[in-house]
Parts: C-alpha cells; sequence; structure tokens
C-alpha cells in the first residue's frame, strides 16, 4: 500500500483507515495483555480492568493508575499522576484540527486520539481528500481501540498462560511501534533543520529512557526538540542578516 | 472495587476525554474565526513544529528495549535498519513494519538458541 496511492478513489476511506491501524495491533495487543494482567494480579477484576482500558484508553497511565491504587497512594493523588501523565494528549487534537472537516462526530471520535493515532492521522490526513477523512479516522481509531480493548480482556481471563507459552511473542510483537514510528517520521528528514531537530529528539528521549525517566521522556524530549529547531532557526536568521549587511556594505 | 475508585477512574477518563477534545475544538473555532476575518488560516508555528517532535520524541522512548541486553540492542538495530530500508524501497506503511518486526524477532530468537548453546 504506497503512500502516494491513499488518495485513490477505489478504495474505501474505511478499509484503508482499518488496514493503516492493523501494525499498532502488534504494539497495542501484547500491551494490553500484560496490563490486563498486572491489573487481575495488582487486585482488580477482569470487568474492572476492561472498563479501565475502554475508558481511560491511555497506556502508561493506566498502569500508574493500577500501581498507584494498589499501593494505597490517596486517590486524588492516582487522579492527579494519570491526569498529568495523560497532559501530552493537549497538543494532538489542535494539530490535527485543519484537517478535520465539518462533522458532529469528531468531538466524540477525539477519544481514541492515542499517540499512535495521532502520528498515523498527523501524517495520513493531509493526503486523503476532505470527504474521506472522517471514514479513515474513525475505522483507524476503532481498530485500535477494540485491539487494546480485546487484548486487556485476553491479559485478564488468560495472561498468565499466554506469557508462560509463548514468552518471545511479548518482547517481539511491540518492536512494530518504533518500526511504525520510523516510516511516520523518515518523510519528515527533509532539511537539515528538520534532520538535526528529530534527531536531537530522538536522542534526548532514548537517553530519559535510559535514565527511567519514562512518563516525562516524550513530552522533555518534544520540547527540547523544538527548543533545536528554534535556536538553528535563529542562527540561519542570523547568518542571512549579516550576509544582507555584508551586501549592503 | 470500591465506590472511590469507581469514582477516581471516571474522573480520570472524563479528564483524559476533556484533554483531547477541548484544544481540537479551540484550534477549530481559531481557525474559523480567522477564515471569517478573511485572514489566512494559520496555526500557531510552535504548534506545527511541537507535532513532530512528539512523533519523534515517541519513536526515541519506543526504541529502547524492555530489556537492555546487547541482544536486544542488536535486535532492535537490525530491526530499524530493515524497516528503513523496505521503506525506501516501497515508501508504503504495512511492508516495512511487517519486515522490521520480522528481523527484528529472528535476531531475539537466535540469540536465545545461541544462550542457550
Amino acid at each position: 500500500m504506497a503512500v502516494s496511492s491513499n488518495t485513490s478513489p477505489v478504495q474505501s476511506p474505511w478499509l484503508l483507515g482499518a488496514k493503516d491501524a492493523l501494525p499498532l495491533l502488534g504494539g497495542y495487543i501484547p500491551v494490553a495483555i500484560s496490563f490486563g494482567l498486572i491489573s487481575v494480579q495488582a487486585g482488580f477484576s477482569a470487568l474492572a480492568t476492561v472498563l479501565i482500558s475502554t475508558l481511560i484508553y491511555a497506556g502508561a497511565s493506566q498502569f500508574l493508575f493500577i500501581a498507584m491504587v494498589a499501593s494505597g497512594a490517596p486517590l486524588w493523588l492516582v487522579v492527579l499522576m494519570t491526569l498529568l501523565i495523560n497532559a501530552r494528549h493537549v497538543v494532538y487534537g489542535p494539530n490535527l484540527a485543519p484537517y478535520l472537516p465539518q462533522s458532529r462526530y469528531w468531538p466524540w471520535l477525539m477519544h481514541g486520539l492515542t499517540d499512535q493515532i495521532f502520528a498515523l492521522a498527523h501524517s495520513r490526513l493531509p493526503k486523503l481528500a476532505a470527504k474521506d477523512r472522517l471514514g479513515w479516522y474513525t475505522a483507524a481509531a476503532l481498530v485500535a481501540w477494540f485491539s487494546w480493548i480485546a487484548g486487556t480482556a485476553l491479559g485478564a481471563i488468560a495472561g498468565a498462560q499466554i506469557t508462560q507459552r509463548w514468552p518471545l511473542l511479548g518482547e517481539v510483537m511491540p518492536f512494530a511501534l518504533p518500526a511504525l514510528f520510523l516510516v511516520l517520521l523518515a518523510p519528515r528528514f527533509t532539511s537539515t533543520v528538520w534532520s538535526l531537530t528529530l534527531g536531537c529528539t530522538i536522542a534526548v528521549a532514548m537517553l530519559l529512557k535510559i535514565l527511567g525517566i519514562s512518563n516525562g521522556a516524550i513530552p522533555l524530549a518534544a520540547l527540547a526538540g523544538m527548543a533545536m529547531f528554534y535556536l538553528l532557526q535563529a542562527r540561519a536568521n542570523a547568518k542571512t542578516k549579516n550576509g544582507a549587511i555584508a551586501d549592503g556594505e | 472495587m470500591v465506590n472511590e475508585v469507581w469514582l477516581a477512574m471516571a474522573v480520570c477518563a472524563i479528564g483524559t476525554f476533556l484533554m483531547r477534545v477541548i484544544p481540537m475544538l479551540w484550534m477549530k473555532r481559531h481557525l474559523i474565526r480567522q477564515q471569517v476575518a478573511a485572514t489566512e488560516a494559520s496555526m500557531p508555528v510552535w504548534l506545527t513544529v511541537l507535532a513532530p517532535t512528539m512523533i519523534a520524541a515517541m519513536y526515541g522512548v519506543s526504541l529502547v528495549p524492555a530489556n537492555q541486553s546487547f541482544s536486544a540492542w542488536l535486535a532492535t538495530a537490525i530491526g530499524i535498519l530493515t524497516t528503513l530500508l523496505v521503506w525506501r524501497r516501497t515508501r508504503s506503511l504495512g511492508w516495512p513494519v511487517c519486515a522490521g518486526v520480522l528481523m527484528f524477532g529472528v535476531v531475539e530468537v537466535v540469540a536465545v538458541l545461541i544462550a542457550g548453546n
């Protein structure tokens, strides 16, 4: 499925959205199985575990939620920390807004706006005709959401057996996420400024993750990347200005 | 689950949903207002820079293997290289991901077999 062929009128946008979301399953299902298993082991019922995945639907914060509740942390702190981790979502919607045609369904569909769906939609929506965007997004978001819910249910009911039987599967399948992010990111290395900005962001994110700052790594690395972008832009502007002054002399 | 925990979960769910939807609605109104005022509808520059850097940050975080052994890093490097090569050839989404995961898995299995001997 070539990127350039995505505006093909013969392919239903729903089908295209579902197909585009398929690589996410490799990352979502193993992590969701782990969440289901850990949640049940922490004392939550299978129903409560599935409801957490259905309603909160934000991976890292769900793990934190169950870990903090299980450890007896004050509930106001649990809520605060969960919302803090999810605060990065506030920048996703505005970035997609220019590509969303008028529809009363968009606010409800934003429930499906995870990190991965945002990355996918930010690359795909601009390439689609306006009339196809609602169908594409709905299908992609639903495939991802249902896979997360199904994975959680599977983990809550049979997680221990699955991880015992296929231990390598849980290690291999999540590699779909970095592979997917790479494919979405590769076309953005279009200039020296962008290559350095994105390279710096990736390096900072890896460093923070290695240092154990998992939850803050994404927003902090993104801010470091932004700082790099503005620094490079300022240098380029200063060079242009100096060149113009030298020419004037 | 006791009632207080259900309530905490509901607050987290509603809060997360609002963080996803309200900024989108705000930006849509902002763009419509600009269109009505007959000015060029545009987003703040910082926001357009933040989007790719957020994706790059997610990529960086997801690159670090859960088990940071030499074989896991090697599998990651070979998997990423494979993904990139297949992407350069096909410029598609699904095939590079499939090839990357497959190659990552092969290296992991080989590492397990070598460690077992």
